[in-house]
């Protein structure tokens, strides 16, 4: 089946849009753009336990909050299962 | 639970097993200094050009005894719990062995290539596990012996088991109701954005690559993809496509951020938070926040580290969620026997692994020996997910992830959905922070 003129467009923007992400960030690394030259790592530590002595980013008391722990966690529950009953709200209509 | 043996030949039951052993001997190490426990991680390297990381840096690692003896460390504890694993679901130890044995050199390999200097500034084991991988499957192609230890999910939730010991929920509190709002208020809108975007608007049928690929732009990128792709249970070729779009994005986000954020006036502990709500790899968070100074570094990593705390709630959430709307079949509503069948363990053991570290370790033992325990885990969870990744590779031709681009669609969505999170996020941080409601917090 012949592709629509949309379709091929699409494509050839997709396209156009890889490579020049590609490029780009073919460039950053081969000039090492966006580096601390203090710091033993970059966009490769995926994950907060990945970087060498990671506590010193977060001193204890960097903020003190003036509302208890519980308060935070009864929020943040809250937020999540409001949140989740949305997402099976969207999910069931139209359907 | 149809049988009572799932609970040592089931594969998720075994992952929170072995993770359990690993965390417990990691523990035992630390808290009682009476052995090293430690994984292999590979020194940066690079061709002369840092002081630091040069040749003769990786010669002079080869050369150490202790180098050695941790390689063999690292292969006899993930060999024997992966080979037990195996024995235990019905597997040929005869034949996995010698696999698992090709499959660890594959992923040293890896390792070594990501610890060059640039590599290892910006792509990591992901990208070259999944390489190497799809190097060797797309050109000589796997040899027979190798394939026993092609076990990607066994990997990938026994890595997550781990990874669920540094998981704290104290950082929930790290920046206050700041921080909680930035963090968490955006991060399920954005995933229900792009749950609408993908599966409404772009009609995608496939639901486990748009919410592995939501969740990496919105969590944290190659470990939100790793832990929602295993909870909803999504092809290798999903994983590979979230996770290889979320890093390179990554690299350009860590770099223009901060200028946009500069161009714009913004003040620092506004760009610092916006960055730590929408780069997602948590080094290129710090990175990136560093270039606006001391406090963007902090407010960035702050807000991050709450991002982190997420990873285990959204995919307990889109674990639910599957089992009950996605996988059914018919009308009929899924009672909770099914759901409990349906539901990845895996997941289970993960929050356990967390609460223990959280409520347990941390109030007995302190902030400091949690985190030297996390060390030492961090490099078994890397190991696994190597493994797991290096798999995938192998596991997987050119033409499916040409296909999971779904003609363009997979891109997109990531671009819509990404520039959706830095305007919410931003409108968040504008008004929490900008002090035109609130007061601005100092961060010490």
């Amino acid at each position: 089946m012949a592709k629509s003129k949309k379709e091929i467009i699409f494509r050839v923007v997709t396209i156009l849009t890889v490579v020049a992400i590609l490029i780009c960030a073919g460039y950053i690394m081969a000039h090492r753009m966006g580096l601390n030259p203090d710091y033993d790592f970059g966009a490769g530590a995926y994950y907060y336990a990945d970087i060498p002595q990671f506590e010193r980013f977060t001193p204890t008391e960097a903020y003190k909050s003036s509302i208890p722990y519980w308060v935070h966690v009864v929020l943040f529950l809250a937020w999540g299962w409001l949140m989740y009953r949305l997402w099976c709200w969207i999910d069931k209509s139209g359907k | 639970m149809k049988s009572f043996s799932d609970f040592w030949k089931k594969e998720d039951w075994q992952a929170v097993w072995l993770g359990g052993i690993v965390i417990l001997i990691a523990c035992i190490a630390v808290l009682t200094k009476a052995f090293d426990f430690s994984a292999l991680k590979f020194s940066t390297w690079g061709f002369g050009e840092s002081d630091t990381a040069t040749l003769a840096a990786l010669g002079k690692q080869f050369a150490a005894g202790a180098f050695w003896v941790k390689t063999l460390v690292t292969v006899a504890v993930t060999g024997v719990l992966f080979t037990l694993g195996v024995k235990l679901q019905g597997g040929s130890v005869k034949e996995y062995v010698p696999a698992f044995l090709g499959l660890f050199a594959l992923a040293f390999i890896v390792r070594l290539v990501s610890a060059e200097f640039t590599l290892n500034r910006y792509l990591e084991w992901a990208f070259w596990a999944l390489i190497i991988g799809l190097l060797i499957s797309n050109t000589v192609g796997v040899p027979k012996w190798l394939k026993p230890a092609i076990k990607t999910e066994f990997y990938i939730k026994t890595g997550l088991v781990i990874m669920g010991f540094s998981v704290l929920f104290s950082n929930i509190a790290k920046f206050g109701l700041y921080g909680l709002g930035i963090a968490w208020i955006v991060t399920p809108v954005v995933i229900i954005f792009m749950w609408w975007l993908g599966t409404k608007v772009f009609k995608m049928d496939n639901k486990p690559l748009v919410i592995t690929l939501a969740a990496a732009t919105s969590v944290c990128g190659t470990s939100a993809a790793i832990a929602t792709g295993a909870a909803s249970n999504c092809k290798k070729t999903d994983l590979t496509m979230a996770v290889s779009i979320s890093i390179i994005f990554t690299v350009l986000m860590m770099v223009f951020e901060p200028m946009i954020v500069k161009a714009t006036g913004m003040s620092p502990i506004m760009g610092g938070s916006l960055i730590g709500g929408t780069v997602d790899s948590t080094g290129a968070v710090a990175v990136a926040g560093s270039t606006l100074g001391g406090e963007a570094e902090k407010a960035a990593v702050l807000v991050k580290m709450i991002q982190n705390i997420l990873i285990g709630f959204i995919a307990f959430f889109v674990a639910v969620f599957f089992a009950t709307r996605v996988d059914k079949t018919g009308e009929k509503k899924v009672g909770a026997s099914e759901i409990w069948t349906r539901f990845p363990k895996f997941i289970i053991g993960f929050f356990v692994a967390s609460l223990i570290a959280s409520f347990i370790i941390q109030p007995l033992a302190g902030a400091d020996q949690v985190s030297a325990i996390n060390k030492v885990l961090d490099q078994y969870k890397n190991w696994a997910f190597v493994l797991a990744f290096t798999s995938i590779g192998l596991d997987t031709n050119f033409k499916e992830i040409a296909k999971q681009m779904q003609g363009g669609k997979v891109l997109w969505l990531y671009l819509i959905g990404q520039i959706f999170n830095i305007a919410l996020t931003f409108f968040a941080v504008w008004f929490l922070l900008s002090g035109a409601i609130f007061p601005i917090p100092t961060l010490n």
